[in-house]
C-alpha cells in the first residue's frame, strides 16, 4: 500500500494545481465565486489573515492544515501548495535533463529559515503583511499566474481567434502589463526556476515562512517517515530521490522538519526499509543533529507577538475622520483608489498579500496592480484604474474571491452604496463649456446619477455633481472624452471607505395618452 | 481567354444573373403581399406585449419576408449597453429581440446575428439583459461587439463632423440590417432612439462626444440605413437615462414604432415620449442630410391600438 503513496500524492497535487490554473484563467470572473473560495480554502497564510479580519471567523482552512500537519507531516507543501508543486515540476525537468546528477543530503539552513520566520512575524508589527506579500508561496504563485500565465493564455486565444476566424473563440482584451508587477512576477519565477533546479526545495526549507512553521509542527506529527536500521543497506537510493535533501543515509535519519512527504523514497527502496508509520504520540526521539535554538526563538517571539496582540488588522482606526472633499483636490494628488470592500487603504495594506486573484478575475479589469501608489509597504496591491475601465455597479467579484479578507464580501445593496472616492468636476475643462456642444458621457455612465445633466445654456445640458450620492466607481472618469491632459471629471480617493447616501427617487407620474400623439 | 471559354463564361454568368432575377421576382410574388405599393411608411402600435405588437405591426408592413429573403444574412442591433435587468428598460426588451430573430429565422435567413458595442462589460450586459438567452432560444447567434479587430474603417462623405468611423464588419457585410433601439431619455443626446442606437456599431464613441454629439449622430445616419427600425417603447425610461437608477425611472407605455425611415421613426418616438421633435437636435440635422423625413403628416402611417 505505501508503495502507492507517491502516486496518490502526485494525483492530488495535480488536481490542486489544475484547480489553481483554472481559477487564475477565469479572466472575466465567470466561474462561481464559491469555487474560487473552495480551491483557496486551505491556503495557509491567506486563511490565517482572513481569520483575523472582521466577520471571517469561519476561515478555518489553516486549522485544517495545522491538524493535517500534526497528523501526517508537511503534506501541505507537497500537494496543496501551488508553489511547491510548481517547484516539483522544475525539479522533475532537471532530473530528466541531467539524470546522472542525482539528489543528495544537505545540511539544513537553520539560522536562515528561523530568522526569516521570526522576521516575518516581527515585521507584522511594523510593515503589516509585507514580508508575507514578498515570501508567501501562494502570493508568489498568484502573482506569477495573474501577471504571466493569464496574459499568455489571452494571447494564445487571440492568435487562435485570428488564425481560425471560424472558431468560436474571439479576441479578448488582455490585462495591461505593468512593468513593476510583471518584472516582479517574472523575477520571482526566474529565481524559483533557478533555486529549484540547482537546490531543489531550498525555498521551502529555508525561505518559506509557512514551510518553516509547518516544519516545526511536523517534528511532533503522528505519522512520520522512518528508516528501519535493521534492514537498511545504506545504498543511498532514497537520498538520490529526496527533493528536500533531508535523508541522511549515514546515520539513517530523516529530518522530518524538512520532509514534505513526497513519498518518493518509499517505492525506490528495494529493501522496503522506509515506512510511513505512527510515532509514539508526537514525542519523537530527538535526532542527534537537531538544535532547539530556532524553535525556542520562534516560540519566544510568537508568545511575545500574541501578547502584543498586534495583528495590524486591529490597527484600523474606525474613527479616522473622513477625508475632506475640497475643490482643491487635483487629478494627480487624488490618491490610489482601493476596491469596494477594502474598507480603507489601511485595511487593504494590513491584510492583502497581493496574490492578484482579484485582478485576474475582475470582469472589467478596472483592478490593476499598484506600484508605489500605496507606499512601499503597499507594493503590488490592487488599485482601481479608471483609465482602463470603471467598477461595475452590480459586480462584487473581487470581494467574493479574496482569500485573505483584504477585500471583504459586500452585500449587494452595501456594494452599491460603498463610497471608495468622490467625484470632482472641472467644469472649465468640460466639452459643454469648451466646445459648446452636447456630450453627457459622464452622466450617461453614472449608476447613481451623482453626475446629472441639467440645463446649462442654449438648451445644452451640462453635468452637475452630487458627491454625497457618489460611490466613486469611476464610470464618469472613464467615459469622459476630455484628455487635457486628464479627464474633466474624476474620482478622488477616500482613505477610509464610507457609505454614500441613497440616490433620492421620486415617483414618476405615469400618465400615458389615450390617443396617438401624431 | 479563348473564345470558347469566353462564351461559356458569359453564358454561365447571364444564366446565373437570370436565375437571380428570377428568384427575386418569385420572392416578390410569393414572399410578400401583392399590394406593396399600399404599404405604410410607418406603423405605430400600442397596448400589447412586445412580441404580439411586433407580429401585428410587421404584418402591416408585409411580414418579415419583405425584409428578409431566403439565404440572406441578417444582423439585428438592439441596445444591450448596460448591465441591467429587462424591467429597468436600459436595454431593448428581450422578448421583442427574440421575436424579431425568430421571424428572421422563419423567413429563411441564413444567419441571424445580434451584437452591441456595450458600455458596461459586455458578457454581463448580454446575460443580464436577457437578450443573449432570448436570441439563442430563437435560433440566432450573439457575438461580441468588444473585439476591435472586427471593426473596419469606413468614410462618410456626407458627414459634417464625422468623416470616418470604424464600423463592425457585420453591419458592412450583412444583407439585412435590423435596428432595434429602446425608447429612452438620454442625458447627453436628450433622447436615445434609432439613430442614437447606431453608436453601438462603431468602435470609437469618444470622438462623437468630443466633436458635437448631435451632428455626429446625424452624420453616421448617412452611412448604411437600416432596412427596418423597430423602436421598443414597451417600458420607457423617462429620466436618468440612458442608464437609469432604478425601476422608478420607468413607465410601462406599451408602444412600438416600425419604419424603414430612421428620422420618421425617431420623430414619432419623440412625440410618444412627450417631447417636441425640435427638442432632439440630431433629428433635424439628419433630415438636413436627407436621411429621412420628420414631417409625419406627409407619411402614410398605420396606427393600431390593442
Amino acid at each position: 500500500m505505501q508503495k502507492h503513496f507517491k502516486k496518490i500524492r502526485l494525483v492530488l497535487a495535480l488536481v490542486f494545481f489544475a484547480a489553481f490554473l483554472v481559477s487564475f484563467a477565469d479572466f472575466r470572473g465567470n466561474m462561481p465565486s464559491r469555487w474560487h473560495s473552495a480551491i483557496l480554502y486551505l491556503q495557509f497564510v491567506p486563511s490565517v489573515i482572513k481569520f483575523f479580519t472582521p466577520l471571517a471567523v469561519l476561515s478555518l482552512g489553516f486549522i485544517v492544515v495545522l491538524l493535517l500537519t500534526l497528523l501526517a507531516g508537511r503534506v501541505y507543501c507537497s500537494t496543496i501548495c501551488p508553489l511547491g508543486v510548481l517547484q516539483d515540476f522544475f525539479i522533475h525537468i532537471r532530473l530528466k535533463w541531467m539524470p546522472k546528477k542525482g539528489l543528495r543530503f544537505k545540511q539544513a539552513h537553520r539560522v536562515l529559515r528561523y530568522s526569516v520566520l521570526v522576521l516575518a512575524l516581527i515585521s507584522l508589527l511594523f510593515t503589516g503583511v509585507l514580508v508575507f506579500n514578498l515570501l508567501d508561496p501562494y502570493a508568489l504563485f498568484g502573482r506569477m499566474a495573474a501577471n504571466l500565465y493569464q496574459p499568455a493564455l489571452g494571447w494564445t486565444n487571440n492568435i487562435i481567434a485570428k488564425l481560425i476566424p471560424a472558431s468560436t473563440l474571439h479576441a479578448v482584451k488582455i490585462n495591461t502589463l505593468h512593468l513593476a508587477s510583471v518584472s516582479f512576477a517574472g523575477g520571482s519565477l526566474a529565481l524559483l526556476i533557478y533555486l529549484s533546479m540547482a537546490y531543489e526545495r531550498l525555498y521551502c526549507n529555508s525561505i518559506c515562512p509557512v514551510g518553516t512553521f509547518l516544519g516545526l509542527l511536523s517534528k511532533i506529527s503522528l505519522f512520520k517517515l522512518k528508516i528501519n536500521p535493521s534492514s537498511c543497506t545504506q545504498c543511498g537510493k532514497c537520498q538520490s530521490v529526496c527533493k528536500s535533501n533531508c535523508i541522511n543515509i549515514k546515520n539513517m535519519h530523516i529530518d522530518e522538519s524538512r520532509c514534505v512527504n513526497c513519498f518518493n523514497c518509499i517505492p525506490i527502496c528495494s529493501e522496503n526499509s522506509i515506512t510511513y508509520k505512527k510515532s509514539a504520540i508526537g514525542l519523537a526521539k530527538k535526532p542527534v543533529t537537531s538544535s532547539d535554538g530556532g524553535r525556542r526563538l520562534f516560540l519566544a517571539t510568537t508568545t511575545a507577538f500574541l501578547a502584543a496582540k498586534a495583528l495590524p488588522v486591529f490597527a484600523v482606526n474606525e474613527n479616522k475622520s473622513e477625508e475632506e472633499h475640497e475643490d482643491k483636490i487635483c487629478f494627480f494628488s487624488r490618491g490610489p483608489i482601493a476596491p469596494p470592500g477594502a474598507i480603507g487603504i489601511d485595511h487593504l495594506k494590513s491584510s492583502c498579500v497581493a496574490c492578484h486573484l482579484c485582478i485576474a478575475v475582475c470582469p472589467t479589469k478596472v483592478l490593476q496592480p499598484s506600484f508605489l501608489e500605496y507606499g512601499f509597504t503597499g507594493m503590488n496591491l490592487p488599485k482601481m484604474d479608471f483609465a482602463v475601465n470603471y467598477c461595475n455597479y452590480e459586480c462584487r467579484k473581487c470581494g467574493e474571491v479574496c482569500p485573505t479578507g483584504a477585500i471583504v464580501k459586500l452585500e449587494k445593496e452595501q456594494k452599491k452604496l460603498t463610497q471608495v472616492g468622490k467625484v470632482v468636476l472641472r467644469m472649465n475643462k468640460c466639452i459643454v463649456e469648451t466646445e459648446a456642444t452636447a456630450c453627457g458621457s459622464c452622466s450617461e455612465h453614472c449608476p447613481t446619477q451623482a453626475v446629472k445633466m441639467v440645463p446649462y445654456y442654449n438648451g445644452l445640458p451640462a453635468p452637475e455633481i452630487d458627491p454625497s450620492i457618489c460611490i466613486g466607481c469611476g464610470a464618469c472618469e472613464y467615459a469622459c472624452p476630455v484628455t487635457d491632459p486628464h479627464p474633466a471629471i474624476f474620482v478622488a480617493a477616500n482613505t477610509l471607505h464610507v457609505l454614500a447616501e441613497k440616490p433620492k427617487q421620486e415617483a414618476l407620474e405615469t400618465v400615458v395618452e389615450e390617443e396617438f400623439p401624431f | 481567354m479563348k473564345r470558347r471559354d469566353f462564351i461559356r463564361t458569359s453564358v454561365g454568368a447571364s444564366l446565373a444573373s437570370g436565375a437571380l432575377i428570377g428568384t427575386g421576382a418569385l420572392n416578390e410574388a410569393f414572399g410578400s403581399p401583392a399590394n406593396l405599393q399600399n404599404s405604410y411608411d410607418l406603423v405605430a402600435i400600442k397596448g400589447g406585449e412586445p412580441d404580439t405588437m411586433f407580429m401585428m405591426a410587421i404584418a402591416e408592413l408585409g411580414c418579415m419576408g419583405r425584409f428578409v429573403k431566403k439565404g440572406q444574412t441578417v444582423v439585428v442591433k438592439p441596445n444591450i449597453g448596460w448591465d441591467a435587468p429587462p424591467e429597468r428598460a436600459a436595454n431593448t426588451n428581450p422578448k421583442l429581440v427574440g421575436k424579431i430573430v425568430e421571424q428572421c429565422v422563419k423567413a429563411g435567413a441564413k444567419s441571424v446575428t445580434v451584437f452591441d458595442n456595450t458600455c458596461d462589460e459586455w458578457t454581463r450586459c448580454y446575460r443580464n439583459s436577457g437578450i443573449e438567452k432570448a436570441v439563442k432560444d430563437a435560433g440566432g447567434l450573439v457575438v461580441s461587439g468588444n473585439d476591435q479587430s472586427k471593426y473596419r474603417k469606413i468614410s462618410l462623405p456626407k458627414g459634417k463632423s464625422l468623416k470616418t468611423a470604424e464600423v463592425h464588419e457585420l453591419i458592412i457585410q450583412s444583407d439585412v440590417f435590423i435596428n432595434v433601439p429602446v425608447l429612452k431619455n438620454h442625458g447627453g443626446a436628450t433622447m436615445s432612439l434609432a439613430m442614437k442606437n447606431l453608436m453601438g456599431v462603431v468602435w470609437d464613441r469618444g470622438f462623437w462626444h468630443k466633436n458635437d454629439l448631435h451632428q455626429c449622430i446625424a452624420d453616421f445616419a448617412t452611412y448604411r440605413k437600416p432596412d427596418l427600425n423597430v423602436i421598443d417603447g414597451y417600458n420607457v425610461m423617462k429620466r436618468n437615462g440612458p442608464r437609469g437608477v432604478s425601476v422608478q425611472d420607468v413607465v410601462n407605455m406599451k408602444y412600438q414604432i416600425l419604419s424603414a425611415d430612421m428620422v420618421a421613426a425617431d420623430a414619432a418616438a419623440v412625440k410618444v415620449f412627450g417631447l417636441e421633435i425640435s427638442d432632439v437636435a440630431h433629428i433635424g440635422l439628419a433630415e438636413q442630410l436627407m436621411v429621412g423625413t420628420s414631417k409625419l403628416d406627409t407619411l402614410s402611417i398605420k396606427r393600431i391600438s390593442i
